[in-house]
């Protein structure tokens, strides 16, 4: 215990330029007028600096192919890890900067938003390097605290306020449900680290496994479900995605929903890989009842935010789908899905966001965007090319998500599964296709609303980040082979 | 040559998909270019690999391919299809240049030259289709453009209902066709027509049995196809589309519905004679229906009043001429007659439209009359035009349309002398509606009124051109190619055509009896002496004989009814049952519990859901631990 | 050994009920009170499994702020003390239903628990000769060091959570700030205009209406 005891520090590089990235934004914000927009806006730039400076960090210190832990085996990057923070940072980038404008159009922009954003990547990346249920729960507190405080950041709002409440109390209850199911691990295993764990279970004779273990292994899944927003424990979504700003429950529904797919992913796989028999039916309802009410909640939605947050609930459903097969191929195909999600929801959020009404509010309503692709005819199209691959037409990226995840699912042999989630993607579509036909075949309203999408703020790097997202969707099917390559390459640290 | 081919066939899609972006004007020049330059061509094969009785086979690129089953497109360059080209490119050009004139003031002039370019490459790569899938795709093509343009004025209704009517009752043909090949793609394993022609002799006693019945493949097979061609060519029984499509402007009733691809049907005929050699049923029910359409249709021209509906029953009645000769091993004279036609029924109907011009848009000969002074040019074109027709000596239709009813005189199938005697009779009537035709329309007193009298006017020349060509057509096609296709030493054909040795009838055709030979001309004059007699010196006769036998007259008149009756068996039935089908089996049973009743659902549990998402925090939270609960359960109860 | 199970129990016991009082009680005063009542009898509890330094924090943190913090929130809000409503028969009986499912599950858990031996050992502190502080220490600073730090920045985010929802920057009071008032600067305030005889007042006026950002009129003046 004594001795000279030094962690390899370079493993958490990337956390380490976040945090300074956050404190340095902090400490100026203090002393900063903050009413000055373009001091605002600077902070904005930092933070953006910060996360890809640590992006670059990450590749930069990558060490391929290997099992890289440190802190004790608390923390450890190998390729999966590598993806997943790879998505989360350049997630967490792309949100920032398609927010800017935005958050600063609806007086929302402060330092603290910035530094919150980097705290809960750097929360995020905590969760997903984590090897141990410590290490985990810390980077998800920090992650699900900061979110917390996004969400009330429009404090003046009823609705804003009222979000942030139900996410913190809920949220607050999943946590609970975590740390009794974390206990009960350490209570049967002794340990909190991931592969002792996983060691221990191996040990055990199969088909007589304690109770206790299923207990914790049930508490965990729960709490992970809440965060991925998997039925049942989903009912905070719509609120928080429609009571928080735009640009908020744009990240919201970006990178914490990444992280804690990835988290779950490497849980099922690595502690609970020989449970497999037994969380598969629990998976396999979860993606069942996510799939069908994302489908079938969100027809009479008119909420823009409220419809994307059932469509949420319904991806995750699907990408559930793929952990349920459990193979190779499914763990492929939960990160090609995964992957080409935030690809997706962040195009539409920039779409979202660029859109907006007289008097700087951003589009609320679907009829809000009745008839503008005779205004803004680039933007709608952009739109439209997102809608369609959510709904999964082909040949846009969000069809071969989905194709690689019904492959899986068959291949695995589930075969009712993957029926019904087609079944559902086919009563989704109604919704995607609606805001394709609204925003194409309505006619503009005579009397905008406040809120109708008349006027579009297209700062450059918003438009580099929509161009970007709505190129991967578009030829995703001709140039696979990048995402394909570094998928497989993560997939690989489970099997082999 | 390969390269000259292919070009030919592929012009005219580029002329066509050109003008699709062009004015009005451009598109006209390049569409007429094009069409030019694939004539050229098309020419110029024809002296260098037709008259070389050689014949080129052109892989463009594999179609289909499953396991053994292999489709390619390509093009197979023949004597047979190269007549076709030739013709085809010809008559194809010189009505590109007549709608110049004709369409002068349309509003969409670019469609119509498209249409005119994209129907000339569907009727080629049908004419040279190596394989009966391709010939298929050209087949459909051609019906399709025929659609198009006979709904071309699409907001004119009658013109919409005929186009609808032509592709409907092609449907039925198509069906035959289809049928057809898939009947030789069970037998043959392929739809290669050499690799079919090659098998078909250790193929020829195959038999299907289905319902305990046993039927001769081939012969089934070509009836098949034969349904096709009748659909295509209007026979009897599926002709009724053909009168109606004169809907469409005149230039495409002279390239589609007269000159080529109405005669689509009889190449198919022709085409597949190594099969009909073999199948001598089918051959006879070919001849019978080619004798029956070419006396019906003859009667109804006769007492028809529509300038372009008697020239259309005419085709009609021609048509049956050219499957009378292809049924009884015939194949160059149908082909001879085929070519012949094609100049001098493109004349007829290019001249009508002069006339129809000339007359401001009157379609009825009883108001017309004396106009001859007004527009000679086309008067003395309609001459020629009638004179071929009606196959006067040394007019090209005499030498096609004699050497059929010799060759009908000399074969030995029993059903040859029937039609004969059919042919003999309808070359009276075919005489005589032809010169009712030409007194009504230009001599006797004008009936037409002042307005439209002052207004005549001969015209202009780029009409007047693509006719002259034409009347030379007509003067001299005959002349020219009798020897090449029917003569008695010819090696023309090669290859292409097939005839059994004992089927033989060409050569004997030349020998036939002096009366035979005769009977023709003598038909011809008769026809011509009674249409005089009747409309030029007894005046009264035709409205006294229309009283006398106004049974007769009316069923003539209505075309023998097949309207009605078809009206009567297939269309109120169908539309009755499909309004049936449509309000209660669609609408409300499929409709109702499919696509509606399923939306409905969707959006009711849509509704239902959301009625749990109350709002309030602790019911959320609650949701939460029935979830955790439900789990544990599900682990229990499992 | 028996003295300590009957300490244990009374402990556990008091602290049980009055965790239920917490979340029964309808007067709030009486729940924090009961609320300080069960940190003091968990210390007890921490103290019998020898880690005194964990029952003193315990008391130190959050009997000393966090519940005296809470005590005074509920005074200064002056929260009635309302006669809650009813509770609807339905949840209270679909409430008992899940419930009970619950506790019966957990009541099937337990029969069949069994602990691993490295997690029994950990009952007690253990009496290696250090002080328990010193252990907890040497233990936070090289093993848990990630974690600690990681706790710390939740702290961090906590503040600034707590900051962001309560601070309010009032306009249009009057107060001097002495550091705008130093770093203000000529060009921020003072404009030279050109006036040409003809342009009239209105001009000017819009003019300095736009050049002159809002707010800061009113703060510095």
């Amino acid at each position: 215990m004594g001795g000279a005891y030094l962690p390899d520090l370079t493993l958490v590089l990337p956390e380490g330029i976040l945090v300074v990235t956050a404190f340095l934004i902090l400490m100026t914000g203090v002393f900063r007028k903050s009413t000055n927009p373009q001091v605002q806006q600077r902070f904005g730039h930092v933070a953006l600096s910060g996360l890809i400076v640590a992006l670059g960090a990450l590749i930069f210190y990558h060490h391929p192919a290997e099992r890289w832990i440190s802190f004790e085996g608390q923390l450890l990057q190998d390729d999966f890890v590598y993806l997943g923070k790879i998505l989360i940072l350049s997630g967490s980038a792309a949100v920032v900067g398609i927010s800017l404008a935005s958050m600063l159009k609806e007086h929302l922009l402060s330092f603290e938003y910035c530094a919150l954003i980097l705290l809960a990547t750097v929360g995020m990346l905590l969760m997903v390097g984590a090897n141990d249920f410590l290490s985990l729960f810390m980077g998800l507190e920090i992650q699900s605290l900061s979110l917390y405080v996004l969400v009330a950041l429009k404090r003046d709002q009823t609705i804003a306020s009222e979000a942030a409440l139900k996410y913190f109390v809920l949220g607050a209850l999943a946590t609970c449900f975590y740390l009794y199911g974390a206990s009960l691990m350490y209570g049967f295993s002794g340990s909190t680290n991931f592969e002792a764990i996983a060691t221990i279970i191996r040990m055990e004779s199969a088909g007589n496994f304690p109770l206790s273990l299923f207990m914790s292994l049930i508490f965990i899944m729960a709490s992970f479900s809440f965060k991925i927003s998997a039925v049942p424990f989903h009912m905070w979504t719509p609120d928080v995605y429609q009571g928080s700003p735009t640009p908020i429950t744009a990240f919201i529904a970006a990178t914490p929903k990444i992280a804690a797919m990835l988290v779950f992913l490497r849980l099922m796989l690595e502690p609970f890989m020989t449970l497999y028999d037994e969380w598969q039916s629990l998976v396999a309802f979860l993606s069942l009842f996510s799939m069908v009410l994302g489908a079938f909640a969100a027809l009479r939605q008119t909420d823009l935010k409220r419809l994307l947050a059932y469509s949420a609930i319904g991806q995750m459903g699907y990408m559930l789908l793929g952990v349920v097969a459990g193979t190779d191929e499914g763990i492929q195909a939960v990160l090609i899905y995964l992957t080409l999600y935030l690809v997706m929801i962040i195009g539409t959020f920039a779409c979202l966001l660029c859109l907006r009404g007289k008097g700087s509010y951003g589009v609320q309503n679907i009829e809000d965007l009745a008839g503008i692709s005779t205004l803004h005819p680039k933007v709608s199209f952009a739109l439209a090319i997102f809608m369609f691959s959510l709904a999964g037409i082909p040949p846009l990226g969000g069809f071969f998500a989905k194709l690689y995840i019904f492959k899986a699912a068959l291949s695995a042999g589930f075969f009712g599964l993957a029926i019904a989630g087609a079944l559902a993607s086919v009563v989704a579509a109604y919704y995607y296709l609606k805001i394709v036909k609204v925003m194409y075949f309505d006619d503009a309203p005579k009397v905008p609303s406040a809120s109708y999408g008349q006027i579009v703020v297209l700062p450059l790097k918003m438009a580099l980040i929509l161009n970007a997202c709505a190129l991967v969707t578009l030829l995703f099917f001709v140039f696979p082979n990048p995402i394909l390559e570094i998928v497989q390459r993560a997939a690989f640290t489970f099997s082999g | 040559m390969e390269t000259l081919a292919v070009l030919v066939v592929f012009l005219p899609l580029l002329g066509a998909i050109l003008s699709s972006v062009l004015d009005h004007r451009s598109s006209q020049a390049v569409t007429c270019g094009l069409m030019a330059l694939a004539a050229i061509f098309a020419s110029i094969l024809f002296v260098k690999v037709g008259l070389q009785e050689k014949t080129l086979l052109i892989p463009l690129f594999t179609w289909i391919h499953v396991e053994f089953f292999e489709v390619s497109w390509g093009l197979q360059v023949d004597s047979l299809s190269l007549v076709m080209m030739a013709v085809l490119t010809l008559i194809s050009f010189l009505v590109h240049v007549y709608s110049v004139g004709y369409m002068k003031g349309d509003r969409s002039i670019p469609r119509f030259m498209a249409y005119l370019s994209l129907f000339t490459f569907f009727m080629l790569t049908l004419v040279t289709a190596p394989n009966f899938l391709q010939m298929f795709f050209g087949w459909e093509g051609v019906g399709l453009c025929s659609y198009l343009l006979i709904g071309y004025w699409y907001d004119r209704e009658s013109a919409n209902a005929a186009a609808m009517k032509a592709f409907l009752v092609n449907r039925v043909g198509d069906i035959g066709f289809v049928l057809g090949v898939l009947t030789i793609f069970v037998l043959f394993g392929t739809v290669d027509f050499l690799s079919v022609f090659e098998l078909v002799e250790d193929y020829k006693d195959e038999t299907f049995t289905f319902f305990g019945g046993h039927y001769h493949a081939l012969t089934l097979a070509t009836l098949f196809f034969f349904v096709g061609a009748m659909g295509k060519s209007a026979q009897i029984g599926l002709h009724t589309w053909l009168p109606d499509a004169m809907e469409a402007p005149t230039p495409v009733s002279a390239l589609i519905h007269a000159a080529t691809m109405v005669t689509a049907g009889v190449f198919l005929v022709v085409r597949i004679s190594p099969l009909l050699e073999y199948a001598p049923l089918a051959r006879e029910f070919i001849t019978l229906i080619g004798a029956v359409t070419a006396l019906m249709a003859a009667t109804i021209a006769c007492v028809q009043n529509d300038i372009k509906r008697i020239i259309a029953y005419s085709t009609c009645s021609q048509l049956g001429y050219m499957f009378m000769a292809a049924g009884l091993s015939g194949y160059s004279a149908s082909m001879l007659h085929l070519t012949t036609h094609a100049f001098f029924k493109a004349l007829l109907f290019l001249s009508a439209g002069s006339v129809i011009h000339a007359m401001s848009d009157e379609y009825n000969i009883q108001k017309m009359g004396g106009i001859w002074k007004y527009v000679p040019l086309t008067y003395v074109l309609m001459w020629i035009g009638s004179l071929a027709l009606a196959g006067i000596p040394f007019f090209s239709g005499f030498y096609s349309k004699d050497m059929i009813l010799e060759v009908d005189w000399v074969s030995n199938l029993p059903v040859g002398k029937v039609a004969f005697v059919f042919g003999i009779s309808a070359a009276v009537l075919t005489a005589f509606y032809a010169w009712r035709l030409l007194l009504l329309t230009f001599q006797g007193a004008p009936r037409a009124d002042e307005a439209v009298m002052s207004h005549i006017h001969e015209s202009p020349l780029i009409m007047l051109i693509p006719l002259m060509v034409l009347g030379a057509g007509s003067l001299f096609s005959g002349y020219v190619l009798y020897d090449l296709f029917v003569g008695e030493s010819t090696s023309f054909w090669g290859t292409a055509l097939f005839v059994l040795p004992e089927n033989e009838v060409i050569g004997a055709a030349h020998h036939v009896e002096t009366w035979v030979k005769w009977s023709p001309i003598l038909a011809t004059l008769v026809g011509i002496g009674l249409a005089y007699y009747l409309y030029v010196f007894a005046k009264s006769w035709p409205e006294r004989l229309s009283i006398a036998f106004s049974t007769v007259y009316t069923f003539l008149l209505r075309k023998w009814c097949f309207d009605e009756i078809y009206d009567w068996i297939f269309v109120r039935p169908s539309l009755k049952l499909a309004k049936v089908l449509w309000k209660e089996g669609d609408q409300k049973m499929i409709d109702g519990l499919g696509p509606n009743g399923v939306a409905a659902l969707s959006v009711a549990g849509g509704r239902l859901l959301c009625r749990f998402q109350t709002g309030y925090v602790y019911h959320y939270a609650f949701a939460m631990i029935i979830g955790l609960v439900l789990m544990i359960g599900c682990y229990f109860w499992l | 050994m028996t003295t300590t199970t009957l300490i244990f129990y009374i402990l556990s016991g008091v602290l049980l009920s009055s965790a239920v009082m917490v979340v029964t009680t309808k007067n709030t005063v009486y729940g924090v009170l009961f609320l300080i009542l069960a940190f003091f009898n968990a210390a007890g509890l921490f103290i019998l499994a020898h880690a005194e330094f964990l029952a003193m924090i315990l008391i130190v943190v959050y009997v000393g702020a966090v519940a005296v913090l809470f005590l005074f929130v509920v005074m200064m809000v002056n929260m009635e003390t309302k006669k809650s409503q009813r509770m609807d028969r339905r949840y209270l009986l679909m409430g008992i239903f899940v419930g009970g499912v619950l506790v019966l599950e957990l009541v099937v858990v337990f029969m069949s628990w069994n602990t691993s031996p490295e997690a029994f050992e950990l009952i007690f502190a253990p009496q290696d000769g250090l002080s328990n502080t010193h252990a907890l220490g040497a233990l936070l600073y090289t093993h848990y060091a990630l974690i600690f730090q990681a706790a710390g920045l939740i702290l961090l985010i906590a503040m600034i959570g707590a900051i962001i929802l309560t601070l309010r920057q009032r306009e249009n009071v009057l107060k001097q700030k002495i550091g705008d008032q130093l770093a203000r600067q000529a060009k921020d305030s003072v404009q030279m205009v050109d006036i040409s005889p003809t342009s009239s007042f209105r001009n000017l006026e819009s003019l300095d209406d736009s050049a002159t950002p809002r707010g800061r009129t009113s703060r510095v003046s």
